[in-house]
């Protein structure tokens, strides 16, 4: 399992147009293996969100390959790499988190709802394993704009683990949370790339979230250095 | 998968409450408008027809004579003759409808006829003293005529049925009656253009609320209009004829006006502007209620574009975990769909309430209490339906540019 690979990124250039030509990645190339807690780090405005957001395959105007579980990414449809990533990658964003209108439990269940394998019992009782597992079985049933802004970054995590992706993708998951919560996450991803095979690549400030990962990839003005 | 749709576009109606009431009110109105408008039409284009039958029967057949009297010579000699004729005199032809029970059988014969009356009818004067008035006297089959217009609904003095067995009465409308002085059990003289001049007992008035009817209309027994002119117990001027669906008279015209040798007109024919006002008016009704619908499909598009600019972010993270365009087109289409069948309903109950209590509003016109109302199933399906079709349509736009949302652009912020 070690060898096997989970992600592949070649050749990755991105420009934004806006408000003047800027090439934020230049020439990117790596391979994530299975099971590998990968972090990513560097200074602000290196790149590392916009990386996050190709390898994630809600971008889609970039230069070069992306390969996830041997399946060529680049150039699919909007709507093959929505069922892609509904299936195969869970996502926990940096600043916008969750339907507020919905509840907590509600905001769980929703990409297992899309999916569809499993029946709603099934995906409610996962639900509260995950948010347990985050320590927020007792906020199930509030509404989301209800939580503080650490317990709605909790609750996209367990949101992003709801069908067992096989890749975790974080930019900063744990930027909102005290030591005692980020412990816990980084606790939690380890486990899942332990025990059930899991890939995890997080974008981090945290200089001991970033020690404790398998390797580190370090972004210096959109290109890796290591 | 479409349940979780119906979910999230549940929480989106519930979650602004407000905006959600604006767009079901503004479907209802139209939709409410829509039934009332043709309602309400249609209860005047009843009124008018019900007022057009009182004297007017489906089909008439008459003996219309020589359909040009200008040039007989023409049908004989060969073209290109030089004819010359002055002072030409039309002589005599025979009047009114020959062999009337053979004409009688075959009518009673086609399926859709539900009465057919003959008349004798005849241009005459009034006279009482020195007053000397025109008008018409109709010598009618009592029963029949009944069956064909009704008219014993119209008499305010008198008793129809008593014509049959009076060869002396005369029933009158009421404004002739007053013109002339005469009261019940007076006698009416008339005279004709032959100049006979008979004497009747008045035993009844009728008024129709049709003006030019109750000024010159009157009623005898045929056996005594027939005894007037002097002719045969066959003779009569007019068949008249109903059917039962009064717009449907073109199959009835043509299946009989080839076999009998008269004129066979259908009211739509003689009466045109009949037709023409009613078409019209249905036309008005529809082109309101649609425009009125259509600026309810405006109020919806801009509401829904309103939510969608203002759950973007959701729209973003929902494509973001997985969900397709079609899985967004699908969950605000699901608005829009809630949107037109609740204010759809509640249309159609509003409008129904609206049309009950315009069929309240004293209107003492032309023999109506009150204003006019319809109540057809059809105007309410077809409502419904343009309810239905503006919504879809109006939530359509919208929703196609949310399934075109970038969620990346949105997320980076
Ligand atoms: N939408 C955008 N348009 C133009 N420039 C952008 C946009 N988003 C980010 N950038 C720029 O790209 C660079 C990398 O941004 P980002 O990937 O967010 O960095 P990081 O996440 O490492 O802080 C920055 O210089 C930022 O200003
Ligand atoms: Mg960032």
């Amino acid at each position: 399992m070690k060898n096997k690979i989970a992600l592949k990124a070649d050749h990755i250039v991105k420009y934004f147009y806006e408000p003047e030509k800027f090439q934020v990645l230049k020439d990117i190339g790596f391979e994530v293996k299975t099971g590998e807690f990968l972090t990513l780090t560097g200074k602000s405005g290196s790149g590392k969100s916009t990386l996050l957001y190709i390898l994630s395959t809600m971008d889609t105007s970039y230069e070069g390959s992306l390969v996830i579980n041997n399946e060529l990414l680049t150039g699919r449809s909007q709507n093959q790499l929505a069922a892609f990533r509904n299936e195969h990658i869970g996502f926990v964003f940096q600043f916008h988190y969750l339907l507020l209108d919905f509840t907590v439990l509600d905001n769980v269940m929703l990409p297992a709802l899309k999916l569809n394998k499993k029946s709603k019992e099934e995906i409610e009782h996962k639900a509260y394993e995950n948010l347990k597992l985050l320590g927020l079985e007792n906020q199930a049933l509030k509404m989301a704009n209800k939580l503080s802004g650490g317990q709605q970054q909790r609750v996209a995590i367990a949101r992003a683990l709801i069908n067992d992706p096989s890749i975790i993708m974080g930019d900063e998951p744990t930027g909102n949370l005290d030591s005692k919560n980020t412990r816990n996450v980084f606790d939690i991803f380890k486990q899942l790339t332990r025990e059930k095979g899991q890939t995890i690549i997080a974008v981090t400030h945290d200089d001991d979230f970033a020690r404790n990962s398998d390797r580190v990839i370090d972004l210096s003005d959109g290109k890796i250095v290591q | 998968m479409f349940s979780t749709n119906y979910k999230i576009a549940h929480t989106h109606l519930t979650s602004n409450l407000r905006q959600t009431l604006v767009a079901l009110l503004g479907v209802t109105f139209g939709i409410s408008m829509y039934i009332f408008m043709n309602g309400f039409m249609g209860g005047v284009n009843d009124a008018q027809t019900k007022l057009a039958f009182t004297s007017l029967a489906h089909v008439r057949i008459y003996n219309d004579g020589p359909s040009d009297h200008t040039n007989l010579i023409r049908a004989i000699v060969p073209e290109h003759t030089k004819v010359r004729i002055s002072n030409a005199k039309v002589i005599q032809y025979t009047t009114g409808i020959k062999n009337t029970a053979a004409i009688l059988s075959l009518l009673q014969q086609q399926p859709e006829v539900v009465a057919v009356t003959p008349q004798v009818n005849i241009n005459v004067f009034f006279r009482n003293g020195g007053n000397k008035l025109n008008g018409t006297l109709a010598g009618v089959d009592v029963t029949n005529e009944n069956k064909v217009y009704h008219i014993a609904n119209y008499i305010t003095a008198g008793t129809w049925d008593n014509l049959q067995f009076r060869p002396d009465g005369i029933i009158l409308g009421e404004d002739l009656a007053k013109d002339l002085g005469v009261n019940i059990d007076d006698n009416v003289n008339i005279l004709t253009s032959d100049g006979v001049s008979h004497n009747y007992k008045l035993i009844g008035l009728f008024r129709t609320n049709v003006k030019q009817i109750d000024q010159s209309k009157t009623y005898i027994n045929i056996a005594a209009a027939r005894q007037l002119l002097s002719e045969n117990q066959e003779y009569v001027t007019d068949m008249q004829i109903n059917v039962q669906n009064y717009e449907v008279t073109e199959p009835l015209v043509s299946r009989v006006a080839p076999v009998v040798p008269y004129k066979v007109e259908s009211w739509q024919t003689a009466n045109q502007q009949l037709e023409a006002g009613a078409q019209l008016r249905n036309i008005i009704a529809i082109a309101v209620s649609l425009v009125i619908l259509m600026v309810a499909g405006f109020g919806i598009y801009n509401i829904m574009n309103m939510t969608i600019n203002e759950k973007i972010r959701e729209i973003a993270i929902l494509k973001a975990m997985g969900y397709s365009g079609s899985d967004i087109t699908q969950i605000f289409l699901t608005q829009a769909m809630v949107i037109g069948l609740l204010g759809g309903l509640v249309g159609l109950l509003f409008g129904y309430a609206v049309a009950r209590i315009v069929n309240h509003v004293p209107f003492h016109i032309a023999g109506m209490s009150t204003l006019p109302m319809t109540y057809h199933v059809k105007d309410y399906i077809m409502s419904f339906l343009f309810g239905l079709v503006t919504t879809l349509v109006a939530g359509y736009l919208p929703a196609r540019k949310a399934s075109r949302i970038d969620p990346v652009e949105i997320i980076r912020g």
